[in-house]
């Protein structure tokens, strides 16, 4: 069928228009095929049977509408005969039918048709893929990065954990000698001032824990001056007058 | 006086009942039966005294399509020509002899309209007893006189073909 129909995308045969003449016996028996195999499939995508069983020989035109079949199941056609007879001058057309702008780059009066040979106008970025290719390559480097950096920070956690693990370590060892070693003199001090009588004996009482409030309460609103010191301040006072008269030269209350 | 008055109105109220009014029904049909020219016939020229539609003479035979929606309502009635509508100044005879056979068929069952076909004078009938396309083709010859030719010129003649309901 792909010398017979253009090979156009979208077409779909609507009818089948044939026409053959029999030479026949009236009295035998004779069926007529008028066929096409499905191409996408087993069996037929057309078929047509003539029954002349019976029947003078004569010229047949039929047109038999087949609805809408894509090309792409049209296969081989064929006219068979089955009994005693004979076609001749046998004729088949297919009416077809087809969308021109199934594919839009069929025709430039299509909607959707791009003008490949037109020129790109300017500050148009090409997408040529470039760029995402591009976004692909920084989006791997960025996630080895991440990956570098936590592998780093991951080494550096281990790293101080293990620091910490030996300083502690080695501070535990430090501790327990210091310790050792002070336990130690602190006990032959103690022995010598015990031995010498020099700690008082309360040194070794155990004193009751809890809350101790003052002893000490101050009871009075309002504290009134003294007079002592009242007269004390004013013969200061007298005595300070006299000594800065004294220094500007005139007499004092004595001399006068 | 108030009775008469109001009796006479009672009246006029029943006159006005007993108005008719014609209605009108308006129906289309359209024939089921076209016929449509397939082809114009030619008249061949054999010999002389001969005009003959026959391929083998040289002529092409008229042939008429009858397009049949509904089965057996119909028939075709066909005459060949028994007379010239256009030719020059006759002066004998013509001797007029026809046939008409189906041609095509688009159903396997009309082969049988030739077996079934009726003929009387000029005229031959075939029963639409199958719905769809029929072809009929018309053979015609005319022979002038006793062997005598014909005058030269335009020879014109009809073929009729009716689709008339049974």
């Amino acid at each position: 069928m792909t010398q017979i129909l253009p090979q156009q995308l979208g077409l779909q045969v609507n009818s089948v228009i044939y026409q053959y003449t029999t030479l026949k016996d009236p009295n035998s028996d004779m069926l007529v095929h008028v066929q096409n195999e499905n191409a996408r499939g087993p069996g037929y995508i057309f078929r047509e049977t003539d029954d002349w069983s019976g029947l003078a020989g004569n010229t047949i035109n039929k047109a038999v509408p087949v609805g809408l079949i894509d090309i792409s199941y049209w296969g081989d056609g064929s006219i068979v005969v089955e009994g005693e007879g004979e076609v001749t001058d046998a004729y088949v057309a297919y009416g077809y039918q087809y969308t021109p702008c199934e594919d839009p780059q069929s025709d430039p009066e299509c909607p959707g048709y791009v003008d490949m040979t037109a020129p790109l106008p300017e500050n148009v970025v090409v997408d040529d893929g470039s760029q995402y290719i591009q976004d692909e390559l920084d989006r791997k480097a960025n996630l080895r990065d991440q990956k570098e950096e936590e592998e780093r920070l991951e080494k550096e956690r281990v790293e101080k954990e293990k620091e910490e693990e030996i300083k502690e370590s080695l501070e535990e060892l430090l501790g327990s000698i210091n310790t050792d070693l002070l336990n130690q003199q602190a006990r032959v001090l103690h022995n010598a001032l015990v031995a010498t009588n020099y700690l008082p004996r309360n040194y070794f009482e155990m004193i009751q824990g809890g809350y101790y409030p003052d002893a000490v309460m101050l009871k009075d609103k309002r504290l009134p001056d003294s007079k002592q010191g009242l007269r004390v301040g004013l013969a200061s006072e007298l005595k300070h007058k006299q000594l800065v008269d004294l220094q500007y030269g005139q007499p004092t209350k004595e001399e006068q | 006086m108030f009775n008469k008055t109001l009796i006479l109105l009672a009246l006029g109220g029943f006159a006005v009942g007993a108005i008719a009014e014609d209605m009108e029904v308006v129906g289309n049909v359209q024939s089921k039966c076209v016929v449509t020219p397939d082809t114009a016939g030619v008249f061949g020229n054999p010999s002389p005294d001969k005009l003959d539609t026959d391929p083998s003479s040289g002529g092409v035979d008229p042939i008429v399509r009858y397009d049949v929606i509904q089965a057996s309502y119909y028939k075709a009635r066909i005459s060949h020509p028994n007379s010239f509508s256009e030719s020059p100044a006759l002066n004998d005879v013509v001797n007029w002899t026809g046939d008409t056979a189906t041609s095509q068929v688009s159903d396997t069952g009309m082969s049988g309209y030739d077996a079934a076909k009726i003929e009387y004078d000029n005229v031959t009938e075939f029963a639409l007893t199958v719905a769809g396309s029929t072809w009929f083709k018309t053979e015609t010859l005319a022979e002038y006189g006793y062997g005598k030719a014909f005058p030269a010129g335009v020879y014109r003649a009809v073929v009729t073909a009716e689709c008339i309901a049974i």
